[in-house]
């Protein structure tokens, strides 16, 4: 009895430790050190009340720096010496973000799975065939040693680290560290280059390629043309109108192309493989916008400029603001975690915020091989060898996965089933993208921030531009690549007579400067006119329908004097401009219509309407519902003849697919009611018909969905915005709860719930000398903070924060300051 | 050893160690502190709720300090939210003050099975030598035709 009674003490004894020390892999945390109440998991407590005024010793700091922390968080940082100055920014950022900034780093660095397990693998073996860590190698052994970003890289890296030995040291490191049984590495320059790949990569790289290829092998490559043209089939807004030098085309590109059964089946492979990776690391359109009113058309008699990035929205968010001041050094505004430099925001001359350009960075190459030449792949009249390169990823809960890239002059091979496909992307070009930032800093006019946008290749972004002196401008910069010739809008044979030959010359890619109407904006939409003669990409496929952009331009261009108020308002602006050009013509369809009681409410409510998605408008609900019945009753009997296999929906119904449809159904409804893409539709001949047949089922729906009564079908019930928790952990998500907008409208807020949409805003009046901004979130990733939220409500109403300098914020309520010595 | 004849104190300076220790990381103090009871405190019933008292006040000790000093309720609900259990914030607390009892248990309940197996065998080596059976048994035991001596 005694031995039984020893042995059963001895297995409760080792099941009770093998949890506590172990735990069940990705199950369950190790429970002993996860919630000591000390150590673990509930030092969040401690954490979430430890930013009061202190001294903090930093390894590694030459003189005493200064931080300023405002009531909310937001970070002044003030240091005699440059290197003080990014070291101290790597610290400030790691004691508020240092597991946000470790999960970024191993998105990219393929090493996931280490923490997660077996679920994060595809993800893994993607990105280190994608290659953001050959990149951010090279591009680190490209920096010479005296190069300015690379001491900041180096000290920045330092920062980090001295906050990982302190919470080390004092057991308190981020929760979720504690929660997933691990510890991070220290951080080094290359883990900064490699977030600033994944901003890169999931801003531009696309798999629209493919996407069109399986639209040419179903629907035929003469639909497809039309459909899916190179210049935008509607009516756009550009902001650099020309005129463009050279006059002649210099890359001649070809029309749409049969393609073969074998490639279809290959592509086929490959699309889905990158569809079943998690959001975010394909780029599936964009949405932000920008725009500057110079000196001379604002009432203050400044320039004025307004950003609001579109991102995902998460929490804690990609964005952290601060303030940053040293001797060669001077910006405020947001920066993202694990990168030293603020990447919008402003310094005592010049404004500047971005938008993504959206042109086509990724390009697919069919590799040709053949028995007789394993490993090798023809190109340029030879065999040549792939270069082959191993990585092991260690995975948790698991044995360690063996990966093999093979590369070939286009680029790492990502589609291995039938045809090998390799890709040409941007992203993988080396671009010394925070050195550009350092210099943006340092930029006292245009000239210093148009020299210092040279060098930036990747991401294409739109930089807008205001300065003290009224002066505006736009430059979209990076890289446009241009191939020999071919059809670069899909997948192109690698035999060596597509490549990639080089980029448009730097003086004529699209930007402006002080342009006669005194404005400029971008919101992803093409940048350039029809007669512009370099291939960017496709209109349909790679820039936004246009409508952000026609509807800032539409305010921008009343005869007025502007003010910052004008600039929030447009921020906030939920009017949707496609709705503007198409509800009329619904109307008129439906004047001569039978309605029942509810048809007639409907069409009454959509008369009266200002074309606005609030919350409380019937008419919103009706548009949005009637667009997409209108969409499927024109396109989905062309999909089911065709036997379409491209999902219209894929990724919510405002994908790039969808929008290149509906800029066709825009176009056509306004400008070719009779074309024939109306006529496969039962009896209808034209866009009126299929507007009324689309009516009925649209005002069905609602009644079915809101009600009998349209009075309360406000957009509000239909339409929600969700802020989700990075680490995916839906009890720490903020809402869903109604919101505003749609994917069209300046408050841009695409999907149900959107998840999406204005990451940042920031007003710059220079000559009020007003400076205000404001994110969705909180400068802590620490749920238990009341910094992990608090900017919340400010944004969701759509009010602003001052960004003040530092000594301005010292001296306001709840400031706390930090001394930070070696 | 005059600790060992007072278990209140015993479990009283068990409990200390377990709190500093949690603040050097060492979570797993509660289970040799309950060991050791387990192994020095002959009163076999006593060892597993000392153990168990042990770890539950160590580990609820820090948990009161926080919520004192900056409530409790945020990082609780922060906690159960990652756990999946998005507004159970008492769980967590349950799960922390359960993790350092069990361990606190476990300990003494593996020390004093030890003990008891150990002292048995021990009794039972000391036993062959030194001490003599008893009266009936050795009668029992002896061999037929041998009497054993009268008034024993």
């Amino acid at each position: 009895m005694r031995f039984v009674n020893l042995g059963a003490a001895a297995l409760v004894s080792i099941a009770i430790l093998f949890l506590s020390f172990i735990g069940l892999g990705s199950s369950l945390p190790a429970l002993g050190p996860a919630f000591n109440p000390v150590t673990g998991a509930w030092s969040i407590a401690a954490d979430a009340s430890s930013y009061g005024s202190q001294t903090l010793h930093l390894a590694g700091l030459q003189q005493p720096a200064h931080v300023v922390l405002e009531s909310n968080g937001t970070a002044h940082i003030s240091a005699s010496t440059d290197h003080d100055l990014f070291l101290a920014a790597g610290y400030v950022h790691a004691k508020f973000r240092l597991f946000q900034m470790d999960l970024l780093r191993r998105q990219g660095e393929g090493r996931l799975s280490e923490v997660i397990g077996k679920a994060a693998l595809d993800s893994d073996r993607f990105e280190l065939q994608l290659g953001l860590l050959r990149t951010a190698r090279r591009e680190w052994s490209e920096l010479p040693a005296g190069d300015q970003s690379r001491a900041a890289l180096a000290a920045y890296a330092q920062g980090v680290n001295d906050r990982i030995d302190e919470a080390e040291s004092r057991h308190q490191l981020p929760a979720m560290f504690t929660l997933l049984g691990y510890q991070p590495k220290p951080w080094t320059p290359i883990d900064s280059l490699i977030v600033k790949g994944d901003m890169t990569q999931t801003l531009n790289f696309t798999d629209t390629p493919l996407v069109m290829a399986l639209l040419s092998k179903t629907l035929g490559p003469d639909l497809t043309s039309e459909w899916f043209p190179v210049l935008p089939p509607n009516q756009q807004s550009p902001y650099d109108p020309g005129p463009y030098q050279p006059k002649a085309a210099p890359a001649p590109v070809e029309g749409m192309r049969v393609v073969s059964d074998a490639e279809a089946t290959s592509i086929a492979d490959l699309y889905g493989r990158l569809r079943a990776l998690p959001a975010g690391l394909i780029a599936s359109g964009g949405a932000s916008n920008n725009w500057a009113v110079a000196g001379s058309h604002s009432a203050s008699g400044g320039a004025l400029l307004a950003g609001d990035p579109h991102l995902h929205l998460t929490l804690p968010a990609i964005w952290f603001q601060l303030s940053m001041d040293s001797p060669g050094y001077h910006a405020s505004g947001v920066s993202i975690p694990g990168t030293p430099m603020v990447l919008i925001g402003h310094n005592q001359h010049i404004a500047w915020s971005l938008t993504d350009a959206q042109n086509q960075q990724t390009f697919f190459y069919e590799e040709k091989e053949d028995s007789a030449h394993p490993g090798q792949y023809f190109w340029n009249g030879a065999w040549k060898q792939y270069t082959t390169v191993s990585y092991d990823i260690p995975v948790l809960g698991g044995s360690t996965d063996h990966l093999n890239v093979r590369i070939s002059v286009h680029g790492p091979v990502i589609g291995e089933r039938g045809l090998s496909t390799s890709v040409w992307w941007g992203g993988s070009m080396p671009s010394q993208d925070l050195g550009v930032l350092l210099r943006i800093g340092q930029a006292g006019d245009f000239a210093g921030f148009r020299n210092a946008l040279r060098d930036w290749h990747s991401p294409t972004h739109n930089f807008v531009y205001s300065d003290d002196k009224g002066n505006i401008g736009l430059i979209s910069a990076g890289y446009y690549p241009q191939v020999a010739r071919g059809t670069p809008w899909l997948p192109m044979p690698g035999t060596g007579e597509y490549d990639v030959t080089g980029t448009i010359p730097y003086d004529q890619i699209p930007q402006v400067y002080n342009p006669p109407s005194g404005v400029v904006w971008s919101a992803n939409q093409r940048q350039v006119a029809n007669d512009y003669p370099y291939y960017i990409g496709t209109s349909s496929n790679f820039f936004d329908p246009g409508y952000r952009a026609n509807e800032i331009s539409r305010y921008l261009a009343q005869d007025k004097k502007f003010t910052t108020a004008d600039m929030v308002a447009i921020q906030n602006d939920t009017r949707d401009y496609l709705a503007s050009e198409i509800v009329p013509v619904l109307l008129q369809s439906l004047a001569g219509e039978t309605l029942n009681a509810t048809e007639k409410a409907a069409q009454a409510d959509l008369a009266s309407w200002d074309y606005r998605m609030e919350l409380d408008s019937p008419a919103a609900s009706i548009w949005w519902t009637f667009w997409q019945q209108y969409l499927s009753s024109t396109f989905d009997p062309w999909w089911k003849s065709h036997n379409v296999k491209v999902d219209r929906f894929e990724g919510g119904n405002s994908n790039p697919l969808n929008d290149a449809l509906g800029q066709d159904l825009e176009a056509w409804t306004l400008r070719n009611p009779t074309n024939p893409v109306f006529t496969l539709i039962g009896s209808a001949q034209n866009a009126s018909d299929v507007m009324k047949q689309a009516f009925h089922p649209t005002v069905r729906s609602l009644e079915s969905r809101l009600g009998a009564d349209p009075s309360h079908w406000g957009w509000g019930r239909m339409h929600g915005r969700t802020l989700e928790n990075l680490a995916q952990i839906r009890g720490l998500d903020y809402g869903p709860q109604p919101d505003r907008g749609d994917a069209y409208t300046p408050l841009a807020a695409p999907d149900f719930p959107s998840t999406h949409g204005p990451s940042w805003r920031m007003v710059v009046d220079w000559g009020a000398g007003t400076f205000q901004g404001v994110y969705p979130g909180g400068q802590s990733e620490n749920p238990a903070s009341a910094w992990y939220s608090d900017r919340v409500a400010t944004w969701w109403d759509g009010r602003y924060s001052p960004m003040l300098a530092a000594d301005a914020a010292a001296s306001t309520a709840g400031a706390v300051s930090w001394s930070l010595e070696s | 050893m005059s600790l060992l004849r007072r278990p209140p104190a015993l479990i009283l300076v068990g409990t200390a160690i377990s709190v500093a220790a949690l603040y050097l990381g060492a979570w797993w103090v509660p289970f040799p502190v309950g060991l050791l009871l387990g192994l020095l405190v002959p009163r076999a019933r006593f060892s597993i709720p000392a153990g168990a008292a042990v770890g539950f006040v160590a580990w609820t000790v820090p948990l009161v300090g926080e919520q004192v000093q900056y409530g409790l309720r945020p990082a609780a609900s922060s906690i159960a939210a990652i756990m999946g259990l998005t507004g159970a914030a008492d769980l967590p607390v349950a799960l922390t003050i359960l993790v350092g009892t069990l361990l606190g248990a476990s300990g003494g309940w593996l020390g004093s099975a030890t003990r008891t197996v150990v002292r048995a065998r021990r009794d039972s080596a000391r036993l062959v030598p030194n001490r003599p059976l008893p009266v009936e048994d050795s009668n029992r035991l002896a061999p037929t035709g041998h009497d054993v001596p009268a008034g024993r």
